[in-house]
């Protein structure tokens, strides 16, 4: 692996970096605030090409800045996840108490684990095909911040499953897309937009399923959209990537069709986005460059097109980018086998 | 929604670090045993706007020892002039990132500012203690604490400014700053007090100039070299007041201080007082230091307090005299990016000395220049993620869609099921679409076939793509590809339209003679179709039919009858298809040959044809079905 030459000269003080065993690919911040007794918890999934994955929790010490792995806080996968979410407000669950919280995964089936002081424990498998043992795929899913019980998946069968998590059953079942469905993300807690390999991003509303609204669709027919991220200080807009494209594509929901900023400096193609959870302005991307760049949206675009305001060089490829709202001045990169939290 | 978070956040986070702020204070302010305390902090919000950070009353408000008397000082009789103060702030915020607008718009002019109000924002900018007596002369309708104090003392701390403030007169005392920063900070300051005490101005309302105003930015403006003077000048003591020692920092500096001193003013070239222009960029700048700004640990030693003093001001040196706007941007970037933690997040939370972003400016083509070498397939793991994981759980994505598919057919007898409802619904509507289509094929001639190397350009480019994947792409491109057909055989048909309508002005008399004929054979093929397909709705056609026939009929009997001179008997009769003919003629030789030639030529499928002839006469019956029809069908009779 190459070093970059701003890794050699970049001080301990504003970074922190673990080494897993496995490559990474799903990581997780936990909301749970720090307390004496633990410190902010990073769940981390490994991509292996076979049956036998590990989800790892460990802890990040903002003093010392390390980051621990806990034996205890570990457990297997079945294949690698998808993704992974820790409950995104849990105060706002009574029943839990304190001490424990909620790591959602996906992959074959939307799954559920407890993760307390010392030991994970798995809550709930959620199938959504009450006639087969068989659920289709969860290429993702996102967990609603503002309705916690709500999580939405998405599957390449073309359809987004609601769940009540609460409950443990299905609220609704939409085909959302002609083709399989890549991302979905949550706006409010009845509205959500999805992406799909049939290139289009569309919002849903639960209180009218018979409808979707198309906001954008990729130039080319058929380019695949791969990733969405709704930016939560404005819900106006959006980003989406493209794939095999080094394009962050931002839409206001306010203007279809047409992308407000097309972010065009990664030179390679951008694998992860994720907007700053207290600005509504700024977006991070990362991507095959192995850069993360952070971007400052302009409320008028020049004519040459939108320069990063800052970039970061990675090792290698960064294939999975987190920007917390209780972490907000760490971003968390993961790129081969490492995962790496740098100060913004 | 957002404010929604932001509130949260606000609950969630503010409280815990005000509690703290708040106590310091209070533990603060009885320490010393002043009357109140406040806490300025630079607003993270608008850079380079002080704003309320917190407050500690300790004053003679017997009963109620509680915060809410500075605060509802502070912030509700001073609202006004806050709100002004602020609009100047913000302006001169703008001035300082907008080089375009510098002039400052806001209400007051900085020079319509009493000092007293300056204080906090002249502590930061110059990063010095300010003592101020007589505070109580000041304009009480502007400046609303002087009802409180005659006594001000103004020090930077925290990256804020802390002010104190008591109801007598007191004379400048080291020992109460220093015992205010030892119990607010938790940084040893040995040093520190000769130091901040060497610094501090002690200012009489009146004297106050302008002039003196830049003096002391010059005299801040290079903390390390003031830091080196104020060491040797620490013998000196500070006590001996601020005239003596405002000069000769100056002498010391000298020429490059001087300079330096030029480039800012240069660059704030606005016409506003330099004191401020300049405490506002600081104040932007306040929230991360320089990169060369030596950071080091604060150690009781006593080089490094004066090192850990001038962490603590680095915010003076910084951008300032930074020419590179990109940096300063970057500072209010940060503090937006911030902007519903607590400014102790970014004033402490910097000074921690993990204060350094790991990120860099961008440039343009980076600063490696290192090529992106060509790895292969372009976002391999998300690709994996997305496409392959689904594959390796267990059952192949074909069983997927089967099982799918069978969870649809299961639940479709219960459409009362409300979520399946949606999803059979969705279902229906895109086969009644995919129906539709395939009806549009039909009709448009050679659409929906694609050419194989489309279908391949069109798929990825990864070999390991799933076969449905594959056919999904196909009939998608199908769809597009049948839909370009259409639109290719609409236009031709427009064109051919176009082409009839034209030669129709140039004959149409040819065309109405074509008429008829063309009417018939219409009529005709259409009739052989019917028999042919044999659909529901054969009966309704064939009975028209029939009446057609019925009057074709008729005609021919007319016909016929103005032709019985010439023959003897002649009934024709049609049910349906069949044809009855019966004839009865003299017999004449060849007669029998010519009649089934005729019969022929009338496209009569005669299958039986019963002849006698009895005294010469000729009786024959013809049973036949009609498998055309034509004009010639009028024209029947040779005999």
């Amino acid at each position: 692996m190459e070093n970059s030459t701003q890794e050699s000269h970049l001080r301990s003080e504003n970074s922190a970096t673990y080494d897993s065993p496995f490559p990474l690919y799903a990581m997780a911040f936990s909301s749970t605030p720090p307390t004496p007794n633990h410190h902010r918890r990073v769940a981390l999934g490994s991509f292996i090409e076979d049956y036998n994955n590990r989800v790892d929790v460990v802890s990040f010490d903002e003093e010392t800045l390390t980051l621990k792995p806990n034996p205890s806080l570990s457990f297997d996968h079945p294949y690698p996840p998808t993704k992974l979410m820790f409950h995104p407000n849990p105060a706002a669950s009574l029943r839990r108490a304190s001490a424990t919280d909620l790591l959602a995964s996906s992959g074959d089936f939307l799954r559920l684990y407890e993760v307390r002081d010392s030991s994970i424990e798995p809550l709930s498998v959620l199938n959504n095909s009450k006639t087969s043992e068989f659920c289709a795929p969860l290429t993702s899913f996102d967990w609603n911040e503002v309705e916690p019980r709500r999580i939405g998946t998405s599957s390449i069968d073309t359809t987004c499953t609601i769940w009540d998590v609460e409950r443990g059953v299905v609220e609704t079942q939409l085909i959302a897309h002609d083709k399989e469905v890549h991302d979905i993300a949550w706006g409010e807690a009845g509205v959500f937009a999805s992406v799909s390999a049939d290139g289009s991003v569309r919002i849903f509303d639960l209180r009218d399923k018979e409808h979707s609204t198309i906001i954008y669709e990729s130039p080319q027919p058929d380019t695949p959209l791969l990733r969405l991220a709704w930016n939560k200080q404005d819900l106006r807009y959006m980003a989406t990537i493209l794939m095999d494209s080094n394009k962050v594509v931002i839409l206001d929901i306010r203007s279809p069709t047409m992308p407000v900023a097309e972010l065009e400096r990664h030179r390679g193609s951008v694998n992860a986005i994720a907007w700053a959870p207290l600005s509504c302005r700024h977006i991070c991307s990362g991507g095959d460059d192995a850069q993360a760049l952070i971007w400052e949206l302009p409320t008028v675009a020049g004519p040459n097109g939108i320069d990063p305001m800052s970039m970061y060089s990675a090792g290698s490829e960064i294939n999975q980018l987190q920007w917390s709202a209780a972490q907000p001045e760490w971003i968390a990169i993961a790129f081969s086998n490492k995962m790496q939290l740098l100060k913004v | 929604m957002a404010t929604g978070q932001e509130n949260l956040l606000d609950a969630v986070v503010v409280p815990q670090e005000h509690q703290n702020l708040r106590k310091q204070l209070a533990l603060a302010v009885k320490g010393i045993q002043w009357s109140y305390a406040i806490f300025w902090s630079i607003s993270s919000r608008q850079p380079g706007v002080l704003e309320w950070g917190d407050g500690y009353y300790n004053g003679d408000i017997k009963t109620r020892k509680t915060t809410q008397a500075v605060e509802f000082d502070a912030d509700h009789l001073g609202l006004q002039r806050t709100e002004q103060l602020r609009e100047l702030y913000d302006s001169l915020s703008t001035a300082e990132t907008n080089p375009q607008a510098r002039r400052p718009s806001a209400a007051l002019s900085p020079e319509d500012l009493t000092d007293a109000e300056w204080l906090p924002g002249r502590t930061l900018a110059n990063n010095k203690t300010i003592w101020l007596h007589n505070a109580h002369y000041a304009d009480s309708k502007v400046f609303t604490r002087s009802l409180l104090a005659k006594t001000l003392v103004c020090f930077p701390c925290l990256g804020g400014v802390v002010e104190l403030g008591i109801s007598e007169l007191v004379l400048e005392d080291p020992k109460v700053i220093q015992h205010m920063k030892a119990s607010f900070l938790d940084i040893p300051y040995q040093m520190r007090t000769s130091k901040c005490f060497s610094e501090a101005a002690r200012i009489e309302k009146d004297f106050v100039c302008p002039k003196l105003d830049q003096d002391i930015m010059e005299y801040s403006l290079d903390p390390v070299v003031e830091c080196e003077d104020v060491n040797l000048h620490s013998p000196n003591d500070g006590s001996n007041g601020f005239e003596l020692k405002l000069e000769e920092p100056i002498m010391f500096e000298g020429a490059s201080q001087v300079q330096s001193w030029q480039f800012n003013d240069d660059e704030c070239s606005n016409c506003v007082q330099t004191s401020m222009s300049s405490s506002d960029c600081i104040s932007q700048a306040a929230l991360s230091p320089e990169k060369d700004v030596p950071v080091i640990p604060s150690e009781p030693k006593e080089n490094n307090s004066c090192l850990v003093d001038l962490q603590e001001c680095s915010h003076t040196t910084l951008a300032s005299f930074d020419s590179r706007k990109n940096d300063i941007h970057y500072q209010s970037v940060l503090s937006t990016l911030f902007k519903t933690s607590h400014p102790l997040v970014i004033g402490p939370g910097f000074q921690n000395s993990n204060n350094v972003s790991c990120f860099i400016s961008w440039k343009k083509g980076g600063m490696s220049g290192r090529q992106i070498a060509k790895r292969g397939t372009p976002q391999r793991l998300l690709k994996k993620v997305l496409f392959e994981v689904a594959q390796m759980h267990g059952k192949s994505l074909l069983k997927s869609r089967e099982a799918y598919e069978r969870l649809e057919k299961l639940s479709r007898p219960e459409p009362d099921d409300l979520e399946t409802y949606h999803v059979l619904s969705e279902r229906r509507r895109r086969e009644k679409i995919n129906d539709r289509f395939s009806v549009l094929g039909s009709l448009v001639p050679s659409a929906g076939k694609v050419p194989i190397s489309q279908f391949f350009t069109l798929s990825f480019k990864s070999e390991d793509i799933i076969l449905m994947k594959f056919l999904a792409v196909f009939v998608q491109v199908d769809k597009v590809s049948l839909l370009d057909g259409t639109i290719e055989y609409l236009k031709e048909l427009e064109g051919r339209v176009k082409k009839l309508e034209s030669s129709k002005e140039g004959g149409e008399m040819e065309v109405r003679t074509q008429r008829k004929p063309h009417d018939v054979a219409e009529r005709t093929s259409d009739n052989y179709g019917n028999d042919k397909i044999g659909n529901s709705k054969k009966p309704l056609v064939n009975k028209r039919k029939a009446c057609d026939i019925d009057e074709t009929e008729a005609e021919t009997n007319q016909v016929l009858t103005k032709d019985d001179s010439l023959t003897d008997d002649l009934t024709v009769s049609v049910i349906d298809r069949n044809v009855l003919v019966e004839i009865r003629c003299p017999w004449k030789e060849g007669l029998l040959l010519e009649i089934m030639d005729a019969t022929s030529k009338l496209h009569l499928d005669s299958h039986s044809v019963q002849t006698s002839s009895v005294d010469g006469i000729l009786s024959l019956t013809i049973r036949a079905k009609v498998w055309t029809f034509s004009t010639d069908f009028l024209l029947p009779g040779y005999t």
